[in-house]
């Protein structure tokens, strides 16, 4: 019986993926140049938005009439959606500039549109939640779903949990070797003047509270979380980076998609150049062995504008480090 | 004819469903959008605003809207949550650290009287990873009991790396919203 559903269900899903990637196919064979649908979405964009606008300009006029009012607003409200549903749509082809301004045209508009609201339809005193109607026709006809029942057996005692890592030191050496063993998430927080050196892979990597201290890595095949670093230098290769509150720091990456940085300043990028006997087999094994030169694509998500951020800037080739060779570790480092 | 039933009715005819997915940066939302829809997921960048994709999902077309996580943009989630009727709440279960963080902008959501109604997914995601917390431990840390009883709510744990669990929840969603919206057919 377990096993039949669990066939079933099988059977299902793979339908399901091939399917769903046979439409991934016919949507990518579209021979529509991104150009021409770049301009031809600004075109429907404006019109959309030009009718919006005098659409609320309107909305005076129907406010003795609650009732068309009602569905002026709901008319009001479609077109905004259908509003966002096109440039979500278009959101992989824009530039991300174009995406944040469009975006916030409609936030914009749904605010207007909220306002409006809140002014011309006095709020009702109860919210449609504590009727009683709506609960009874629900409990008639639904099963309830099904409440997880483990949960209320799980012993109280969730151990305050640590992940790998190194933490609260200063002025050490940290090594930690991972070659060829499955490693998961590593963390590293809270050093002060430290040089961390990590070969081999893991999954995924975070890094929180670091001052004047040195980071070097092997290849991360998920992600990496940093968070709050100052005067810090990393060398890094992930299929993705996150830089939140750095300030004064370097990073030598290597990275699959475009870096991120948010709340930062005073960050300098560089290409990754970290060297020790078989990191190529690592960064082949991790897919980061070619450069993909998104080292330098940064995303600054507090800068909305598309003129350079000025809280990062590309490090100079004469005040790059060369190669960070971890090749011949002495043995007597703090190593895990 | 009221404004919601107006709307319940427009969806009926067409069976769509509206899906949003939230949760903090880095917790695996777009990665598991793309793998569902059966899509490549090996270059992802950090959502800058929000992505939409429309699935066909047995019966129903779900379109689903993943939108950014970052700090910066998570103001923005409240755009979204006009006729929502299935929210997913991703974790990442391996960022201990960020759990704080995650339970708060939680309560915050499921404060939202526009989102009372939906449907309640939580993605207790990168099980592959070794010293991820269970969906057990992460339900107690989100303390999901103490939820309001009227919300239908559901855990499930997940791998967008290895599709592990997507199917069953994603079942479980699809499935609790056709009962509250589509029960008349
Ligand atoms: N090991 C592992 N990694 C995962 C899993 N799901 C996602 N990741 C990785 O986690 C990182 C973040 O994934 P995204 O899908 O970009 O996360 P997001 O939630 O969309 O992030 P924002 O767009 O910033 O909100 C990527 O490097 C993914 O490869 C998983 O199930 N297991
Ligand atoms: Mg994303």
């Amino acid at each position: 019986m377990e096993d039949e559903t669990e066939k079933q269900k099988q059977k299902k899903h793979s339908a399901m993926l091939e399917r769903l990637s046979k439409r991934g196919q016919t949507r990518s064979t579209n021979p529509e140049s991104s150009a021409e649908s770049t301009s031809s979405f600004f075109s429907r964009f404006s019109t959309l938005k030009t009718s919006i606008e005098s659409q609320l300009d309107q909305s005076q006029s129907f406010s003795s009439d609650p009732t068309n009012l009602k569905l002026h607003f709901q008319s009001i409200s479609q077109s905004i959606s259908d509003l966002e549903k096109l440039v979500a749509e278009n959101s992989y082809l824009l530039p991300s500039y174009d995406v944040r301004t469009s975006l916030k045209t409609v936030s914009d508009l749904k605010n207007s549109l909220e306002n409006l609201t809140n002014q011309l339809i006095p709020k009702r005193k109860f919210s449609f939640k504590n009727k009683p109607t709506k609960k009874d026709d629900k409990d008639t006809a639904i099963p309830q779903p099904k409440q997880p029942s483990q949960l209320s057996t799980l012993d109280t005692r969730l151990a305050v949990r640590e992940s790998p890592g190194f933490r609260n030191k200063v002025g050490e050496v940290l090594v930690a070797r991972f070659r060829g063993s499955e490693v998961g998430e590593f963390a590293v927080s809270d050093l002060d003047s430290c040089e961390v050196r990590i070969l081999g892979s893991v999954r995924a990597l975070f890094v929180h509270r670091l001052k004047n201290s040195r980071v070097s890595v092997g290849p991360v095949t998920g992600s990496v979380l940093i968070e709050e670093a100052e005067g810090c230098v990393f060398v890094l290769a992930s299929h993705q980076i996150r830089i939140h509150a750095a300030r004064k720091c370097d990073f030598y990456l290597r990275v699959r998609s475009r870096p991120i940085i948010e709340d930062c300043n005073g960050v300098r990028f560089a290409p990754y150049c970290l060297s020790y006997r078989g990191i190529e087999e690592d960064l082949r094994g991790a897919g980061l062995d070619t450069e993909t030169g998104n080292w330098e694509n940064v995303d600054d998500f507090r800068w909305l504008r598309a003129v350079q951020s000025p809280n990062w800037l590309v490090l100079p080739e004469s005040e790059r480090v060369g190669i960070v060779d971890l090749s011949n570790l002495k043995n007597g480092d703090e190593e895990i | 004819m009221g404004l919601l039933s107006i709307i319940r009715k427009i969806k009926r005819k067409e069976k769509e469903m509206r899906i949003l997915m939230v949760g903090l940066d880095n917790s695996g939302k777009t990665t598991i959008v793309l793998k569902i829809n059966g899509e490549d997921t090996s270059v992802i960048s950090p959502t800058l605003g929000f992505n939409i994709k429309t699935i066909t999902y047995q019966k129903y077309t779900l379109n689903i809207w993943d939108v950014g996580g970052q700090k910066t943009i998570r103001s923005y989630w409240r755009n979204y949550f006009e006729q929502t009727d299935g929210l997913v709440w991703v974790v990442d279960s391996s960022d201990l650290r960020r759990l704080d963080d995650c339970k708060l902008e939680l309560d915050n959501l499921l404060k939202e009287e526009r989102l009372s109604g939906a449907s309640l997914l939580i993605l207790a995601n990168k099980q592959d990873i070794k010293g991820a917390l269970t969906p057990e431990e992460i339900a107690k840390v989100l303390n999901l009991e103490a939820m309001d009883k009227s919300r239908h709510w559901q855990i499930v744990g997940c791998s967008a790396y290895t599709g592990e669990g997507l199917l069953e929840g994603f079942d479980w969603l699809v499935q609790d919203i056709a009962s509250r919206i589509y029960m008349l057919d």
